[in-house]
């Protein structure tokens, strides 16, 4: 059963005597205040100060205990949650507990000018003196109570149920509170029949255990978030505490009772409760109507229309634009021929061009520029009549008939038509280059055939020469031979060997010296000097043009290494095999 | 201020005719400016209760001991008793089903539920 708060404010307030006292019960989760010598209180609300800042105005408010949260609409409440004056059942802060007891007396209906009643008031059994000096000082000062009471409230509980009947002269007192719990034993001696009482009961005896209903919900809280990640967020800690007041309920027995639910048994079942959420469903999104869409679409394509416009339009005009210049260019060629060679200089100087040559190349590239402006739409022309084969074959369907896009596609593949001499140009191009390209591939064959020609003539020579003096043939071949190989080798030995040159190193141990070319170790001995010759003396760097080249020597690319077999070695291995051959 | 807001009397009027002294009077500067409250850890050590003699009963001396009883074996997820024991995540459980949701756990989850019972690892 959730709590619900009483927060009407009470009329009857100056029917009192001023000796009738005012009772509050100011609990760890609840505020009750009332009358003395009626069975309920009058006004009930939860013991909570928020302090939100005003949304509209900014001024920040306080608001006290449980109000409909819809109205908390109107305030910025993320900077302060509601605040408690307690701290485990004493109550330390005070501003907090005025904000309440403002509140209290305020719907209790208070009008005079102070509060001309007694007050009892209840705190926790032992008490701090500090905290019950503020309570009665701000009692006293700020309300102008005439006098104040303070009392546990499981001995009045106590002492009610025993007017009742409900319990014995001697008996426990048990006092789950909201931050804490109390064990307080009832002697027989005491308790008279007077509500005033305090230090009656056994203090010296009573118990304290900090666990009360606040960890029962905060420990339900966190193992429903647990069990929830998703629903984290709206598992509030007020909605957790309703669950617990309507569906939880205090087992006899704890083990049989989970046994129950362990065997799943009937029993069981019917105390299983189903809870959902309040759910609220996202906003649907209304569909559009069909005149929405079609006005839509209507809109956009006359926007893509206007667009198409413009760059046509803008298009067209540049053409002819070049066009002009064009035409103006030739006039102003045609008139330069007619003038005298000497008078050109003259002609020319207000028009802004020096000789005859440039006009001319000015016209070459105008000429480019409206070739390239009329490609452009060529192609575009292209796409369109892809699409228009593609899609429309539409030119068989009269004008009238036609959409409004249709038409623009219809006069697209009209412009195809008109512009069907420029494709010709184009294909023109095309022809040429494949022309030159076939002509070129034509001459790299016929030198080649020349080539193959010359070989074979050598080669018979040779064979000639061969068979009038095989000796002579043959010793001249060898000496041939050992000059090249000679060569071959020597060049090698400098490739991989700088100074190396006597060729007899065969240790077998390869040192920096012969791992590096003389290429190569020139390239270090300059990047060394480089790195460390730096800022001595007077830089005079770059002063001659010869320095720059020292870079060109620096950079790896200098390297030429891997250069394919060259001359001598190609004709090597020709005359070894020539060699093996006879 | 909203209409409703005015009707249903939500926010608490800052001048009370019933108050001796009012809240702005009290607080000038505002009420958040400065700390004018002691924790109650403050309130307990500045009332010095060590030196109150034993036998009286005060605030520090009625709170009771940490129960010797044994606990019980309750199964972190289900709350059924729990005769087993993971010693990997430490948690305990009432069957293999259990034990089966406890190994798929991130081990945030495992260290929250182990939190609820005071057994999670705390790092200083």
């Amino acid at each position: 059963m959730p709590f619900i708060s009483q927060i009407e404010r009470q009329t009857d307030y100056s029917l009192f005597a001023p000796t009738r006292p005012i009772v509050i019960d100011n609990g760890g989760s609840y505020f009750r205040i009332g009358w003395a010598g009626e069975s309920d209180p009058r006004v009930i609300f939860r013991n909570i100060v928020q302090r939100p800042r005003h949304k509209s105005t900014g001024e920040t408010v306080s608001v006290v205990g449980d109000h409909n949260t819809a109205l908390l609409k109107y305030f910025d409440c993320t900077r302060s949650g509601p605040r408690s004056a307690f701290d485990n059942n004493v109550v330390f802060q005070f501003e907090i507990m005025e904000y309440i007891l403002d509140f209290g007396f305020d719907r209790l209906g208070v009008d005079s000018l102070g509060v001309d009643h007694p007050v009892l008031i209840t705190e926790c059994p032992c008490n701090p003196v500090p905290s019950r000096c503020r309570m009665a000082e701000l009692l006293f000062e700020s309300y102008g109570v005439p006098s104040v009471a303070f009392g546990v409230d499981a001995a009045f509980s106590y002492t009610y149920n025993q007017r009742l009947g409900n319990c014995d002269k001697e008996g426990l007192a048990v006092c789950s509170g909201f931050n804490t719990s109390h064990v307080i034993p009832m002697p027989e001696r005491n308790l008279p029949f007077v509500l005033f009482v305090e230090g009656e009961p056994v203090f010296e005896a009573c118990c304290r255990t900090n666990v009360g209903g606040y960890h029962v919900t905060d420990y339900m809280k966190q193992l429903l978030s647990l069990k929830y990640p998703q629903h984290m967020a709206k598992l509030t800690w007020e909605k957790v505490e309703d669950l617990k007041m309507e569906h939880c309920y205090i087992a006899q027995d704890y083990a049989a009772e989970v046994k129950l639910y362990q065997n799943e048994t009937k029993e069981a079942e019917e105390k299983t409760r189903c809870w959902q959420l309040p759910f609220t469903p996202p906003p649907v999104e209304e569909q559009p109507s069909v005149e929405e869409i079609a006005r839509k679409a209507a809109i956009k394509e006359r926007q893509g229309q206007r667009l198409r416009e413009m760059a046509e339009a803008k298009r067209a005009s540049r053409i002819n634009e070049l066009e002009n210049e064009l035409r103006g260019l030739e006039f102003l060629l045609r008139q330069v021929e007619k003038v005298d060679e000497n008078d050109i200089p003259a002609f020319l100087s207000d028009t802004g061009y020096v000789s005859k040559q440039e006009i001319e190349s000015s016209i070459a590239k105008v000429n480019q520029s409206l070739r390239k402006a009329k490609r452009e739409q060529v192609e575009l022309d292209e796409k369109a009549d892809v699409t228009t084969a593609d899609k429309f074959p539409l030119v068989d369907v009269p004008d009238n008939m036609l959409t409004s896009e249709q038409v623009v596609v219809f006069r697209w593949c009209y412009m195809v038509v008109m512009n069907h001499e420029w494709k010709e140009l184009k294909e023109k191009k095309k022809q040429i280059f494949l022309k030159t390209t076939a002509e070129g591939r034509q001459r790299a064959r016929q030198k080649r055939a020349e080539e193959e020609l010359l070989r074979e003539k050598q080669n018979q020579l040779e064979e000639e020469r061969r068979l009038e003096n095989p000796e002579l043939y043959l010793d001249q071949l060898r000496t041939k031979y050992k000059e090249l190989s000679e060569k071959v080798d020597q060049k090698k030995r400098l490739k991989t060997n700088g100074n190396n040159s006597n060729g007899n190193n065969t240790s077998g141990g390869v040192g920096r010296g012969e791992r590096m070319s003389a290429a190569k170790k020139e390239r270090m001995r300059l990047l060394t000097t480089a790195a460390f010759d730096r800022g001595k003396g007077e830089d005079t760097f770059g002063a001659r043009d010869e320095d720059w080249q020292l870079y060109k020597l620096m950079s790896k690319d200098n390297d030429d290494e891997d250069e394919g077999p060259d001359e001598d070695e190609t004709e090597l291995t020709r005359i070894s095999s020539r060699l093996q051959a006879s | 201020m909203e209409r409703e807001v005015v009707e249903a009397e939500l926010v608490l009027p800052t001048h009370l005719n019933f108050k001796k002294l009012q809240m702005y009077e009290k607080y000038p500067k505002g009420q958040s400016r400065g700390r004018h409250w002691k924790h109650l850890k403050q309130i307990i050590q500045a009332e010095n209760f060590q030196n109150y003699p034993p036998d009286e009963p005060n605030y520090v001396n009625i709170e009771s001991p940490p129960s010797m009883h044994p606990p019980k074996r309750i199964c972190d997820i289900t709350g059924y008793e729990a005769p087993y024991y993971d010693p990997r995540t430490n948690m305990r459980y009432a069957n293999a089903e259990v034990f089966k949701l406890i190994r798929s756990l991130p081990n945030d989850y495992v260290q929250r539920y182990l939190a609820l019972r005071n057994a999670a690892v705390v790092l200083k």
